[in-house]
C-alpha cells in the first residue's frame, strides 16, 4: 500500500465503500447479500459479524491481492471467483476426512486430546467433533468418503463389550478364545446363545442411538458465523461386513426418523455409493440397504446416489481399498484423481475454483445480436482468453495457499487430516501437501449460451447438442493440457452456483437487456443442465446430461424433478435412479416436494390446507423444503435468494 | 371419444412411472369433483387415430414408463372405445400395465360378463374404484381422493371372486 499525504479522491471513494458496506450490514439493507448463502442467517448478530469479516476481506482482496486482469474480468461479469473473502488469507476449500486414521490413533483438538474410542457411540460422537474441528481449517465442505468402513471397527468393539456383559448376566462363562468374539462368529452364536443374542441386540440399539445423535449433532452445532452449521457430507453403502451393514442401516433409520419433532435433517448430506456386485441387484449383499436408501430418499430427499460403476470412476476402484471408491462432497466436488499419485479420496480436497460466464460469451458472439451467423472463431478466442485468466487466478491463489505455514490450518495439518500435514513443522509451508488437491475451472449457463449463439439450447437441437458437448470437451482438454504444463491437478467443474446464479444474470441484463431464453429469467441454468423450465421426459434429460459427467472431472450432478408424493411410489423412484446409473451419470439425485405443516408437523404434499389437521396456510406457515445446489435448506421461501426462489418456481415437474 | 388431458410421465396415478390419459365424459357428477368440466363428453380434443398413434409412439419410446393409467371423466362411460385403445396400445407395447379410474364400484362392473364395462375392466390390471365422496376426502392417501375408494388388483379379484385390494 502506498502511503500518501492527505486524502486523495481515490482514497475517499474507497473509504465510502468500506463505510457503505458496514451500513448495509448493520441495517440489513442488502437482502441479496445477506441471503447469498441459504444456510446462513445473515440477519442474525453472528451472521452480521461474519458478514463484516467476509465483506471487508473481499474488499481488501479486490484492491490489494487479486491480479488486476482477474478482477477486471470479475467486474465485467465474465468470471467469478468463488469465496473471494478467503482469497487473501490463503485458506482452502474442501476435504475428505480420514476418519479411520483419526479415530484409530486418537487426536488433539488443540485444547485437549482424545483417546481411541472403545464403542460405536463414542466413535460417532467423535465423528461430529472431528467435522467441527476440521471445518475451521477451511471454508467449504467437510466430507467422509466411506463412513461405514471407517466406523465398522467400533461396532466390533461395542459388540465385544456387550458380549462380556452378557456372559456375566447369563452365566454362560464357558472357555473361549478372545479373538472369536465377533458379530459374525457362528461358533459363538452356538456356544453362548444368550450372551450372543443379547450382545447383538444391545449393539443394534447402541448403533441406532449413536447414528441419531450424530445426525442431531450435525444439525445443531452452529459453529460457523450466522448460526451456520458446517457443510457436512457422509458417503456410505459399500461396506459388506455385518458391522458395516449395521452402520448403514442405522444411519438410514435415524435419517428416516428425523430430528426432534420428526423433521427432515438438513445435514449431513448423505450419499449412497452404488456399486454393481455390492448393492445393485437382489443377489448383492447390500441390496436391501440400497432399497432402504431409496425409501429414505423418498422420505427425506437424501441420500443422493454416487455411481462407482461409471467408467471414469471405476478406473480408480480397487475392491480391497475403500478409499479408492468414488465419493463426493455433497455439493458435487470430485477429487478422486491425482497426478501426484494419490488416486484416492481421504486426506485431500479441492483448493479453489473460478467460474466462467458462458452466457455473456454467447451474447457477444451469437445470433442474438441480429447477426445471421454466430462468430464461432471469436467465441473460441474469447473463451480461451477467459480460461487463461481464470487459470492464472487459480495459480496465483494457489501460491498464496501454498506458502501458508502449517499452523494456519492447525487441526488439518497437525492431525494429518490433509495427508502428510502431520509431518510438517508448524512454521513449515504446506505446499508439498496441497499439490495433491485440485484447482478447478467451472462454468455456468451452457443452455443460455447456446440459445444466444444459435437460437436453441442443447436439448432443443441435436446439432446444437453436439456443439455444446464439443465446447465442454474443449474446456476439459484445456484443463488437461494445463495440468501437464503446471504439474498440478487442474480440473473442470460443473459449477454449483447458488449465490452466483442470479448475480451474472442481473448484470448481463443491465447491459444487454432482457433477451428471451437468455437473460429474461432471474437466473442462469446451472452448469450443463437442461433448463429446469424445459419440458422433456425424465429418461431424455438423463441421457442428454450423462455425457457431460465424464467431462467434468471436478464434479457434476444431475437431477430429476418429481411432482407428487413419491413416498408412495418407490418403484418409480428406484427405476429412475438405476436408469441414471446405467447411463453413467456420476452423481444423481431426485428432487421432490416435502411440505411440513406448521401446526401438526405432518410431512408430505400440502396444498393450501393441511390434509391431516385442516389448518390453512393463511393461518399457520407451511414449511416447504426444497433442494438448492445439492444441499437442503430450511423453508425455501424465507432462506433462498430471489434468483433461486424463481428457479424453484420454474422447475418443470416430471409428475 | 375425447381426451381432456395427457401426462407423458406421472408418479401420482399408480405405482411406477406411468403415462396418464384423461378421457372426457362422466355421469357420476360427484359433489366436490376436482374438475367438473371433464363431465362433458365433448370437452377437450377428439381422440383421433392420429393422436392415439402419437401418444402410443411416445409411450413406446419412453423406456422408463411402467405402464399407463386411464382416468377421466370416467373411462367406463366410453368403455368400448377405451377397450379398443388399450388393444392398440398392447399391439405396440405388449405387457404394458394399465391402471384405470372409475366412479363405479368394482362389484357393479362385474355383474354382467357380456357388458362393455366388463370387457374394459378385464383388459386392465388395477382399478381404483368408487365415487369421490367429499366428506371422506383425504389427499394424503396414495392415488386416491377419498377414503372409500379402493385400489383393486383385478386379476386376483377374479380368481378369489372377491375384491382384492393392493396395499400401498
Amino acid at each position: 500500500m502506498e502511503t500518501r499525504s492527505g486524502v486523495s479522491e481515490e482514497e475517499e471513494q474507497m473509504l465510502r465503500e468500506v463505510s457503505g458496506l458496514g451500513h448495509d450490514i448493520t441495517e440489513s439493507l442488502n437482502v441479496e447479500m445477506l441471503r447469498e448463502n441459504a444456510n446462513l442467517n445473515g440477519e442474525s448478530f453472528s451472521g452480521k459479524i461474519g458478514k463484516f469479516g467476509s465483506e471487508y476481506a473481499k474488499w481488501y482482496a479486490r484492491y490489494y491481492i487479486v491480479p488486476e486482469k482477474l478482477m477486471t474480468a470479475v467486474d465485467h461479469n465474465d468470471l467469478y471467483v468463488h469465496d473471494l473473502d478467503q482469497y487473501a488469507v490463503g485458506s482452502t476449500n474442501c476435504i475428505f476426512i480420514p476418519f479411520d486414521k483419526l479415530l484409530a490413533r486418537g487426536f488433539s483438538t488443540g485444547s485437549g486430546s482424545v483417546r481411541t474410542p472403545q464403542s460405536i457411540s463414542t466413535a460417532m460422537a467423535l465423528v461430529a467433533i472431528i467435522f467441527q474441528c476440521q471445518q475451521n481449517s477451511q471454508y467449504g465442505g467437510v466430507s467422509g468418503s466411506k463412513l461405514d468402513h471407517d466406523l465398522a471397527p467400533y461396532i466390533a468393539k461395542s459388540f465385544a463389550k456387550h458380549f462380556h456383559k452378557g456372559v456375566l448376566y447369563f452365566d454362560e462363562n464357558l472357555p473361549l478364545e478372545e479373538h472369536n468374539i465377533t458379530l459374525g462368529s457362528l461358533t459363538l452364536c452356538n456356544s453362548h446363545p444368550r450372551s450372543y443374542s443379547f450382545a447383538v441386540q444391545e449393539t443394534k440399539i447402541e448403533c441406532l442411538q449413536a447414528a441419531e445423535s450424530l445426525i442431531h449433532n450435525l444439525n445443531t452445532m452452529s459453529s460457523r458465523a450466522g448460526g451456520q452449521i458446517p457443510f457436512t457430507s457422509i458417503n456410505y453403502g459399500t461396506c459388506t461386513s455385518l458391522e458395516g451393514q449395521m452402520i448403514i442401516d442405522s444411519l438410514l433409520s435415524a435419517t428416516m426418523n428425523g430430528l426432534g419433532s420428526g423433521e427432515t435433517p438438513v445435514f449431513p448430506i448423505q450419499i449412497f455409493k452404488c456399486k454393481r456386485g455390492v448393492n445393485q441387484s437382489p443377489e448383492d449383499p447390500n441390496y436391501d440397504l440400497f432399497l432402504k436408501a431409496v425409501e429414505c430418499s423418498t422420505k427425506r430427499l437424501y441420500p443422493n446416489f454416487a455411481n462407482l460403476d461409471a467408467p471414469f470412476n471405476l478406473q480408480y476402484y480397487d475392491p480391497t481399498d475403500p478409499n479408492t471408491e468414488f465419493a463426493t462432497m455433497g455439493c458435487r466436488t470430485r477429487v478422486l484423481a491425482d497426478r501426484h499419485g494419490r488416486n484416492r479420496l481421504s486426506g485431500k480436497g479441492n483448493l479453489s475454483f473460478n467460474t466462467i460466464n458462458l452466457v455473456k460469451l454467447g451474447i457477444k458472439h451469437g445470433i442474438v445480436n441480429g447477426r445471421t451467423v454466430p462468430h464461432e472463431v471469436d467465441f473460441q478466442r474469447d473463451l480461451y482468453h477467459f480460461l487463461d485468466i481464470a487459470l492464472n487466478g487459480l495459480l496465483h491463489r494457489y501460491k498464496i495457499q501454498a506458502r501458508q505455514p502449517a499452523k494456519a490450518s492447525d487441526f488439518m495439518m497437525r492431525e494429518g487430516v490433509w495427508e502428510g500435514g502431520e509431518l510438517l513443522d508448524s512454521d513449515e509451508s504446506v505446499e508439498e501437501c496441497l499439490k495433491h488437491g485440485s484447482l478447478s475451472i467451472g462454468f455456468i449457463g451452457l443452455a443460455e449460451c447456446m440459445k444466444a449463439m444459435y437460437g436453441k439450447h442443447h436439448a432443443e437441437s441435436e446439432e446444437v447438442y453436439a456443439t455444446a458437448l464439443e465446447l465442454i470437451s474443449s474446456m476439459r482438454r484445456y484443463c488437461d493440457m494445463k495440468s501437464e504444463e503446471h504439474d498440478l491437478n487442474i480440473t473442470l467443474m460443473a459449477t454449483p452456483a447458488e449465490g452466483l446464479s442470479g448475480k451474472f444474470t442481473k448484470k448481463d441484463r443491465e447491459v444487454f437487456g432482457s433477451i428471451p431464453g437468455v437473460t429474461d429469467r432471474e437466473y442462469y441454468t446451472n452448469s450443463f443442465h437442461v433448463p429446469v423450465y424445459y419440458n422433456l421426459p425424465a429418461a431424455r434429460k438423463i441421457s442428454l446430461e450423462a455425457p457431460f459427467h465424464e467431462l467434468c472431472n471436478a464434479g457434476a450432478i444431475s437431477y430429476i424433478e418429481l411432482d407428487g408424493n413419491v413416498r408412495s411410489n418407490q418403484t418409480a423412484f428406484l427405476k429412475i435412479v438405476q436408469y441414471a446409473l446405467s447411463q453413467n451419470i456420476s452423481y444423481f439425485s431426485i428432487n421432490h416436494p416435502i411440505d411440513r405443516c406448521g401446526s401438526c408437523h405432518y410431512e408430505g404434499i400440502i396444498g393450501d390446507t393441511c390434509p391431516i389437521c385442516g389448518t390453512k396456510e393463511t393461518d399457520v406457515p407451511m414449511y416447504r423444503l426444497r433442494r438448492v445446489t445439492g444441499y437442503l435448506t430450511g423453508d425455501y421461501q424465507t432462506r433462498f435468494n430471489a434468483a433461486k426462489q424463481a428457479e424453484v418456481r420454474d422447475r418443470v415437474k416430471h409428475r | 371419444m375425447n381426451i381432456c388431458g395427457y401426462y407423458p410421465e406421472s408418479i401420482n396415478e399408480g405405482d411406477d412411472l406411468r403415462a396418464v390419459i384423461f378421457l372426457s365424459g362422466c355421469r357420476h357428477r360427484c359433489s366436490g369433483c376436482f374438475n367438473p368440466a371433464t363431465w362433458n363428453f365433448n370437452y377437450g380434443e377428439p381422440f383421433t387415430e392420429q393422436r392415439q398413434q402419437e401418444i402410443i409412439t411416445e409411450m413406446a419410446n419412453n423406456q422408463l414408463l411402467g405402464g399407463m393409467t386411464l382416468a377421466g371423466g370416467d373411462p367406463f362411460f366410453s368403455a368400448d372405445e377405451a377397450a379398443d385403445f388399450i388393444d392398440n396400445v398392447r399391439a405396440a407395447i405388449p405387457n404394458f400395465s394399465v391402471w384405470i379410474y372409475t366412479g363405479y364400484i368394482y362389484e357393479d362392473l362385474i355383474v354382467s360378463v357380456d357388458s362393455a364395462e366388463y370387457r374394459l375392466l378385464m383388459k386392465c390390471q388395477v382399478v381404483i374404484d368408487g365415487p369421490f365422496i367429499e366428506s371422506l376426502k383425504n389427499t394424503s392417501l396414495p392415488y386416491r381422493g377419498s377414503s372409500n375408494q379402493r385400489i383393486i388388483d383385478i386379476q386376483s379379484s377374479i380368481r378369489y371372486n372377491d375384491a382384492v385390494e393392493l396395499t400401498t
